[in-house]
């Protein structure tokens, strides 16, 4: 197969990288051969093929170019996928990230699948799925060759086509239900249609698929900048990155159907979407069968797709199984990164101090977080303070014409004299909830301890000057927990109210007297854990937890209660790039709720059990893994999950025409 | 640890009177006058021994602010008792007492045992609100009360004990059906050594006293 010659991809950046690489491969592929110490001597290369890749983003500038071998080694047959070494058209993409996704020596008898896709145009691609129930990223052969690649294969080991889907090819094991089971992964839409609630997008008709492919390529071509300068749009209607939302889904299916196949509950049973579909009559026996398999065999598979039969929990014990959680977040999640540095960070500026690639910026915060030092500088980009195209001496500008206009407002109050304050009763009251706040406020952090801390005094004035600037909203309880990271780090009175006025624009809905900002993301979290686990979800709705006010501090604060004050600061930092979604918070939340599912269920938690429970997490979590699974579940939600969150939820901006803080009771001054 | 009775308790009352001072003073012994604020709730507990039977007390402190009364509802459910709390030298937190007790009326088990107590008292210096008022306020709305200090622990044991008392004997006296799985919409679960019945007799359960548990 050819698709260079089906459709030209030369004005591809990275198609033309992966071609260079590919032309010098042949010698090098000779000297390999002989010299490599890393095969033993009896290893024999019976396939190479070079520009073979792995897309881990959408991005087109992220794709890892890289050589599969397979290699005969005595009577086994092992397959390897190395990257190319420095030739990413991505410089900030590290050879660790690209190590990560490296395949070592895999033998075929760890491999329960293959599965290729030969679009007509675009690029055919194969995913390869171990019996473990992982399964690799989709590998892209840039110059064809899929064909040759099993045939190879079959050469050398017993693969048998799927019965009911010719693009299936079984490793190893080729009972019925397997091949049954397998060629289901075609059929999202109908595993979909188990579940009512579900909106999971169907798997696209092949002259669908062609379409997209086609966009796909498009949207190659045109290049990487342009991307970045699109990433709004991007994110709205990107039919590429639909397809690769797509792609991601399936994937999903894809590790779980192995991972249920390989755990033997379908040997005797099938229970998925086409099973059901073709036997309608058995369906309820077996799911009955499949209950009392995980009961008895303590197994619990990976709950990612609502297309489960609802676990009955007062009847089956809930093992908690984290490790098959870290496996989807090793698939999904990227490790984390060390902060951005100074350097690095100087990397970003240009001579004039602008932010030439503020997306590039996001993405590497979203991975590492910053350095301490740096903070004070990039959270004021981050929360929108400074503008990222600013120059530094147009931050200079703003500096010092915001100081200023921070004093006027500030002077607002402090020019209220006694007499006056004995007639202006909502001002002494909220000047006496802020004093009482702001003593309560992180007082065992050194920055705030000890009696007339200056700092707390600056807590005190920049809250009561913010229910100034914005008096229909005033002082909530709460805000004092959001100010003092803020005030921390920027140290400065003046540019910590303007950060928190920014982040408050976001967060300010959370504080509206009617709670319609924590009331529409409590919603939205609930509708993403009907996606994302719906035994869960049944498990909080027979149990009258479905107002989730369990994750209510949660989210009012950010998680600043549930984490020690530094991890506080690298969480919302991430949060705040918006990099992969404006709510990743939300995925916060049901990434610590799954690690704790098991517990949930199986100790049959109560409202009010599950409320303490959840409250004493505090100090419990670990960030690191926590915002892992949080990215890997944003990813598999992909935009289904964007679009259960309705418009105007914070985080994201309000929507212009709703009316703001709409106070019942407050007096017109 | 074993108990006879578990009896949910909800602290409810305006910001900044004093109800997690109050929570800590009981469990731990101790004044905290630096301690964060309350976002949603918190919680604390401890055994207590009345009639020789250990009684473990599940205490709900809530946030004040009004802000969050609609989440501050879900919690009554279930409740057995609450302490009703205002700031003796803050008029403002007494004048609010009324729209509290219509939301435990309200969102709460119409047997919940309310106790109102008047915080602060060892600010006498300070006082806005009479002890006669209080008693006042309590006797028409059919609350018991005391003035105590989270300060000095002055009626802190008390106020919380008396509360307990006042529940066990409504177990006494039937006023609550402990026999079934219904006990617990009041607030009240049985464990270990409990005696199901109103009129049950003693049994061998040790006491367990004065101990904090969690």
């Amino acid at each position: 197969m050819h698709e260079t010659d089906i459709h030209d991809l030369s004005d591809d950046a990275d198609y033309a990288a992966a071609s260079k690489q590919g032309s010098s491969s042949v010698t090098r592929s000779d000297s390999s051969k002989r010299s490599s110490s890393s095969e033993p001597e009896d290893a024999q290369i019976v396939y190479l093929k070079d520009n073979v890749s792995i897309h881990p983003t959408q991005y087109a500038t992220e794709r890892i170019g890289g050589r599969l071998k397979l290699i005969k080694q005595g009577s086994s047959l092992v397959m390897t996928w190395i990257p190319y070494k420095g030739q990413s058209s991505n410089p900030r993409l590290s050879e660790k990230d690209k190590n990560l996704y490296t395949i070592r020596a895999v033998p075929f008898s760890d491999i329960q699948s293959i599965r290729r896709h030969i679009p007509t145009i675009g690029w055919q691609y194969v995913i390869v799925v171990l019996s473990s129930g992982l399964a690799f990223p989709p590998l892209y052969f840039y110059s064809g060759g899929v064909r040759e690649f099993l045939a190879t294969i079959k050469q050398h080991v017993v693969i048998v086509r799927s019965s009911e889907d010719a693009n299936v090819f079984l490793v190893n094991n080729f009972q019925d239900p397997l091949q049954r089971t397998l060629s289901s992964l075609e059929l999202p839409r109908s595993l979909a249609n188990g579940t009512p609630s579900s909106s999971f997008r169907g798997s696209p008709s092949p002259s669908d698929n062609n379409n997209q492919e086609t966009q796909l390529d498009t949207v190659n071509t045109s290049g990487s900048g342009q991307q970045n300068n699109n990433r709004q749009r991007q994110k709205t209607q990107d039919p590429a990155r639909d397809l690769s939302i797509q792609v991601l889904e399936k994937f999903s299916l894809v590790t779980r159907f192995a991972r249920e196949t390989t755990s033997q509950l379908f040997r005797d049973s099938l229970v998925d979407g086409q099973g059901q579909s073709q036997s309608q009559s058995q369906g309820q026996g077996q799911n009955e069968r499949r209950r009392n398999n995980w009961a008895s065999k303590d197994h619990k598979p990976l709950e990612m797709a609502p297309i489960d039969a609802p676990i009955a929990p007062k009847d089956v014990p809930v093992p908690s199984d984290p490790l098959e959680f870290d496996k989807l977040s090793l698939v999904w999640g990227k490790p984390r990164q060390h902060p951005l540095g100074v350097e690095e960070w100087s990397n970003f500026l240009d001579y004039e101090g602008r932010i030439m690639d503020p997306d590039a910026l996001k993405k590497r915060i979203f991975y590492g977080g910053v350095e301490h030092n740096l903070r004070k500088e990039v959270w004021a980009f981050l929360l929108g303070y400074y503008s990222y195209d600013s120059t530094y001496a147009e931050r200079e500008y703003v500096v010092s014409v915001k100081t200023s206009e921070y004093m006027t407002i500030k002077n607002q109050w402090q020019s209220i004299s006694p007499e006056q304050a004995k007639r202006f009763t909502k001002f002494r009251e909220r000047k006496g909830l802020i004093e009482k706040d702001v003593v309560r406020t992180d007082r065992s952090l050194s920055f705030y301890e000890g009696d007339d801390n200056p700092n707390v005094r600056l807590l005190h004035d920049i809250l009561l000057t913010y229910s100034f600037y914005n008096f229909d909203l005033g002082y909530c309880q709460g805000m004092s927990d959001l100010l003092s990271p803020i005030l921390f780090i920027m140290k400065d009175e003046s540019e910590a109210f303007w950060c928190f006025v920014s982040l408050m624009e976001r967060l300010g809905p959370n504080f509206n007297r009617d709670q319609n900002g924590m009331h529409s993301q409590l919603f939205a979290l609930s509708k993403l854990v009907e996606l994302l686990d719906s035994p869960l979800h049944n498990y909080f709705k027979q149990n009258d937890c479905l107002n989730y006010f369990f994750c209510f501090r949660w989210i009012l604060i950010q998680f600043k209660r549930e984490f020690e004050y530094d991890k506080t600061l690298r969480l919302w930092e991430v949060l705040w790039t918006h990099y992969l979604s404006e709510h990743l918070h939300l995925y916060v939340c049901i990434a610590i709720l799954k690690r704790q599912r098991g517990k949930i269920m199986g100790e049959e938690m109560d409202f009010d059990t599950l409320l303490k429970f959840i409250n004493e997490l505090s100090g419990q979590i670990e960030l690191d893994p926590i915002l892992r699974d949080a990215e890997a579940l944003c990813v598999c939600a992909g935009e289904n999950g964007a679009g259960l969150i309705p418009p105007g939820t914070p985080p994201a901006l309000p929507i212009p025409e709703a009316s703001m803080y709409q106070q019942q009771d407050d007096e017109v001054l | 640890m074993s108990y006879a009775y578990l009896f949910k308790y909800i602290i409810i009352g305006d910001t900044g009177v004093g109800k997690s001072c109050l929570l800590l003073q009981f469990t731990d012994k101790r004044f905290q006058p630096v301690h964060d604020l309350t976002i949603g709730v918190e919680f604390g507990a401890r055994m207590i021994t009345i009639d020789n039977k250990p009684i473990k007390l599940q205490i709900w402190d809530t946030a004040g602010q009004e802000s969050f009364r609609s989440i501050t509802r879900s919690y009554y459910r279930g409740a057995a008792g609450a302490l009703l709390v205002y700031d003796i030298t803050r008029r403002e937190t007494f004048n609010h007492l009324a729209s509290w007790l219509e939301d435990a009326r309200q969102h709460a088990n119409a047997n919940m045992t309310i106790m109102l107590i008047g915080n602060k008292c060892d600010l006498a210096h300070r006082r806005a609100v009479s002890t006669e008022e209080g008693e006042q306020f309590a006797k028409e709305h059919g609350l018991i009360f005391m003035e105590a200090s989270a300060k000095t622990a002055q009626n802190v044991e008390e106020a919380f004990i008396n509360t307990a008392g006042t529940i066990y004997k409504k177990i006494q006296d039937g006023v609550f059906d402990v026999s079934n799985e219904a006990s617990q919409s009041y607030g009240i679960k049985v464990g270990y050594g409990g005696i199901p019945g109103p009129s049950g007799g003693r049994d061998g359960s040790t006491s367990q006293g004065g101990g904090c548990c969690n």
